[in-house]
């Protein structure tokens, strides 16, 4: 398994790790990831340092998880993404939607 | 050979056994779960009949004349590429060996003898259900596939094939294995402006080719109908946003090329950079993403902007989309931009862009199935029909009762709009203008030229007269940048000034003429001092401003300037086409 989640103790900070290959065929993994944390205003932490690896089908699964964080009046941060997947997010121009920690 | 029976189920068996007892007991077990029977009774004739007749499943003894049953295995499974067709062994070898041996050959199972009916058809319809699965995703595969190719098939037929000018923009594409996205559309505006993009849209497959109806009928209405390039970005973005899912959304670059301004328009969203080259292949600009993909925001972000570059005729802008640089090899080393840039002058040089890009990623790909569509657009910047065509001017005087046309008459209609403070930053009426005209009057060839007029004069009386910019600056590359700064700079903070415009239209007998006027709150200027400097820096081709005004000279019967300068009045006259 390559993505890996951990809540906090309070339930308002969920981290999501993506390893390896953050494509299409981690879609459903990632959706499992966050979908049932509905506390209003959880963080949700997404490390990608370890993903070597980006497609735009991940971006669009991250614009996913800014939507049901936003909807739930919470926020996403992206913790130390890679060289290779800080490439793609710049391109993307992501740092303009989201906080992207370094 | 052929067991005739009336049961229902189609399926089809074969047993293979050397021992004619041994094939008429398994015959009769499969028959009782409703298989149709044949039989071979060595390897060589299973294989020859595994090809004639193609069964569902085939039950195989492993000593036997002629072929072993681990070579007949085998011979099958490699004719069974496209199909599962379960392979079971049926032994009286109880050893590790033939166990490992059978599932080596290919085998799906084996079964020990000796053992009861219920063992047997607990098994057999375990490896039906694997089967069943088998050709579901089989099927599902060439559903997918299906629909890849109806969205290849939708792109290229249907969207792409309208393209414009397309023996002087070359596009080089190369669908992925399943087609992913990839969009190359050009347009022509009124004024001759040349409109291109080359789009990504997320997904693969139909999927995602849901937006690229929308998009394509936007690029070229609003092309059409003269809108800005930003315009058009504007409207693509919402639309997209309104109309795509989250998680689908457009990687694209825009660009606008003016052959009579002498600039590049350029806007990226999303895509890896697009290029400006000169004639030796050298990089005069990068133009990297400046904004999130499309269809990601409600609207476009504050400050979004188009980078406005000079180019020379023999320059070159070169847009690729990402599957450039992520093309890969079996080593796993990918394609990367600076490969490309090296491809890129190779092929300038070599005066085939295009064609030496595409060999070189093949090259450096050798065969490997490429995930992503790989495309790129090489655009010359000059060769562009010019605008100045003293041909398509009226000719009228040769033709008509000058009289008539300079006959005060009263106008047929007349359309006024006044335009003060923001709304002239926000507005643009040209297209609204050029609506008009087409719905009272139909479409007109002639209407080209009125459109190029209009433009001209709104941006010199927006430019020059209300946000008082000088067009001296324009007059060295470094300026130019200037000038578009510092009109954007004004136009955010505008809240004075206003400009007003006046059409009146009147009917001749054989065409029409045109009174179009422009009133702007500016200072003004010496118009005489303008046509005399025009004159002398058109002749010596060394200017970049002030060209517009000759333009609309050219086009135009008469221009004239009134009250200072701050008022033009142009009168267009034009003969209906005969059919």
């Amino acid at each position: 398994m390559t993505v890996k989640s951990d809540i906090s103790d309070d339930y308002k900070h969920l981290s999501i790790q993506v390893e390896k290959r953050f494509d299409f065929s981690q879609h459903q993994h990632f959706r499992d990831a966050y979908i049932k944390h509905t506390e209003e205003g959880t963080e949700f932490l997404l490390d990608l340092s370890q993903a070597d690896y980006m497609d735009s089908s991940a971006l669009g699964m991250i614009l996913l998880l800014k939507d049901h964080a936003e909807n739930i009046g919470g926020k996403i941060v992206i913790n130390k993404p890679s060289e290779a997947v800080n490439k793609i997010l710049e391109i993307a121009q992501f740092h303009r939607l989201m906080t992207i920690v370094h | 050979m052929l067991n005739s029976s009336n049961k229902t189920n189609n399926k089809l068996a074969l047993v293979v056994d050397d021992s004619i007892t041994q094939c008429k007991a398994l015959s009769m077990l499969l028959d009782e779960e409703n298989y149709q029977v044949i039989t071979a009774h060595d390897g060589a004739s299973a294989v020859k009949t595994y090809i004639k007749y193609q069964p569902d499943l085939v039950l195989m003894d492993i000593n036997m004349p002629i072929m072993n049953g681990f070579e007949a295995a085998k011979k099958i499974k490699n004719l069974s590429s496209d199909t599962l067709c379960p392979l079971l062994f049926i032994t009286n070898l109880d050893t590790e060996q033939a166990y490992i041996s059978s599932l080596d050959a290919g085998g799906d199972g084996i079964l020990v003898k000796p053992f009861s009916p219920q063992v047997f058809k607990a098994k057999i319809n375990s490896l039906q259900r694997i089967n069943d699965l088998y050709s579901e995703i089989k099927t599902l595969q060439q559903e997918q596939h299906k629909d890849a190719e109806l969205a290849e098939e939708l792109m290229s037929g249907v969207i792409e094939s309208r393209n414009y000018a397309l023996d002087k923009i070359s596009i080089g594409k190369q669908a992925a294995a399943l087609f992913s996205g990839d969009i190359q559309l050009t347009a022509l505006c009124p004024n001759h402006d040349v409109n291109i993009l080359l789009g990504d849209f997320t997904g693969h497959g139909l999927r995602s080719t849901i937006g690229a109806i929308p998009l394509s009928e936007t690029f070229r209405a609003m092309t059409k109908k003269g809108f800005s390039l930003i315009d058009i970005i504007n409207q693509v973005n919402k639309q997209l946003f309104d109309l795509l899912p989250v998680d689908l959304f457009l990687c694209a670059t825009f660009v606008s090329i003016s052959s009579h301004e002498k600039s590049a328009y350029i806007f990226n969203a999303g895509l890896p950079n697009a290029y400006l080259f000169d004639e030796q292949g050298k990089i005069k600009h990068k133009f990297s993403s400046t904004h999130p993909p499309l269809g990601v925001l409600p609207e476009l972000m504050d400050n979004s902007r188009i980078t406005i570059v000079p180019i020379d005729s023999l320059d070159r802008v070169v847009l690729i989309s990402d599957g450039i640089i992520e093309a890969g090899n079996e080593a796993g080393a990918l394609f990367g931009l600076d490969r490309f840039e090296v491809a890129a002058k190779e092929g300038i040089l070599q005066q085939n862009l295009v064609s030496t890009v595409m060999k070189s990623i093949n090259e450096f790909c050798a065969g490997k199935v490429q995930e992503d569509d790989i495309s790129l657009i090489d655009i010359p910047c000059g060769g562009w029909r010019s605008e100045i065509d003293i041909t398509e001017k009226s000719g009228f005087d040769t033709i008509y009762n000058m009289e008539e046309a300079y006959q005060i008459t009263s106008p047929d209609w007349q359309w006024h709009l006044k335009l003060s403070g923001q709304s002239l930053a926000s507005v643009n009426p040209i297209p609204m203008i050029m609506n008009q005209i087409s719905d009272i009057e139909g479409d007109g060839k002639h209407w080209q030229s009125v459109y190029t007029i209009l433009t001209e004069l709104f941006v010199n009386a927006l430019d020059h007269g209300v946000l008082k910019l000088s067009s001296k600056l324009k007059n060295s590359a470094e300026g130019f940048a200037q000038y578009f700064n510092e009109r954007e700079k004004r136009l955010k903070y505008l809240n004075t000034g206003f400009i007003s415009i006046a059409i009146s239209y009147h009917s001749l007998a054989a065409g029409g003429k045109m009174i179009i006027t422009f009133k702007d709150s500016g200072e003004g200027f010496d118009s005489l001092q303008l046509f005399k400097r025009n004159s002398f820096a058109i002749d010596n081709k060394q200017i970049l401003s002030g060209r517009g005004i000759e333009l609309v000279n050219q086009l135009s019967d008469s221009l004239e300037y009134q009250e200072n300068g701050t008022l033009v009045e142009v009168v267009y006259i034009w003969q209906s086409t005969k059919n």
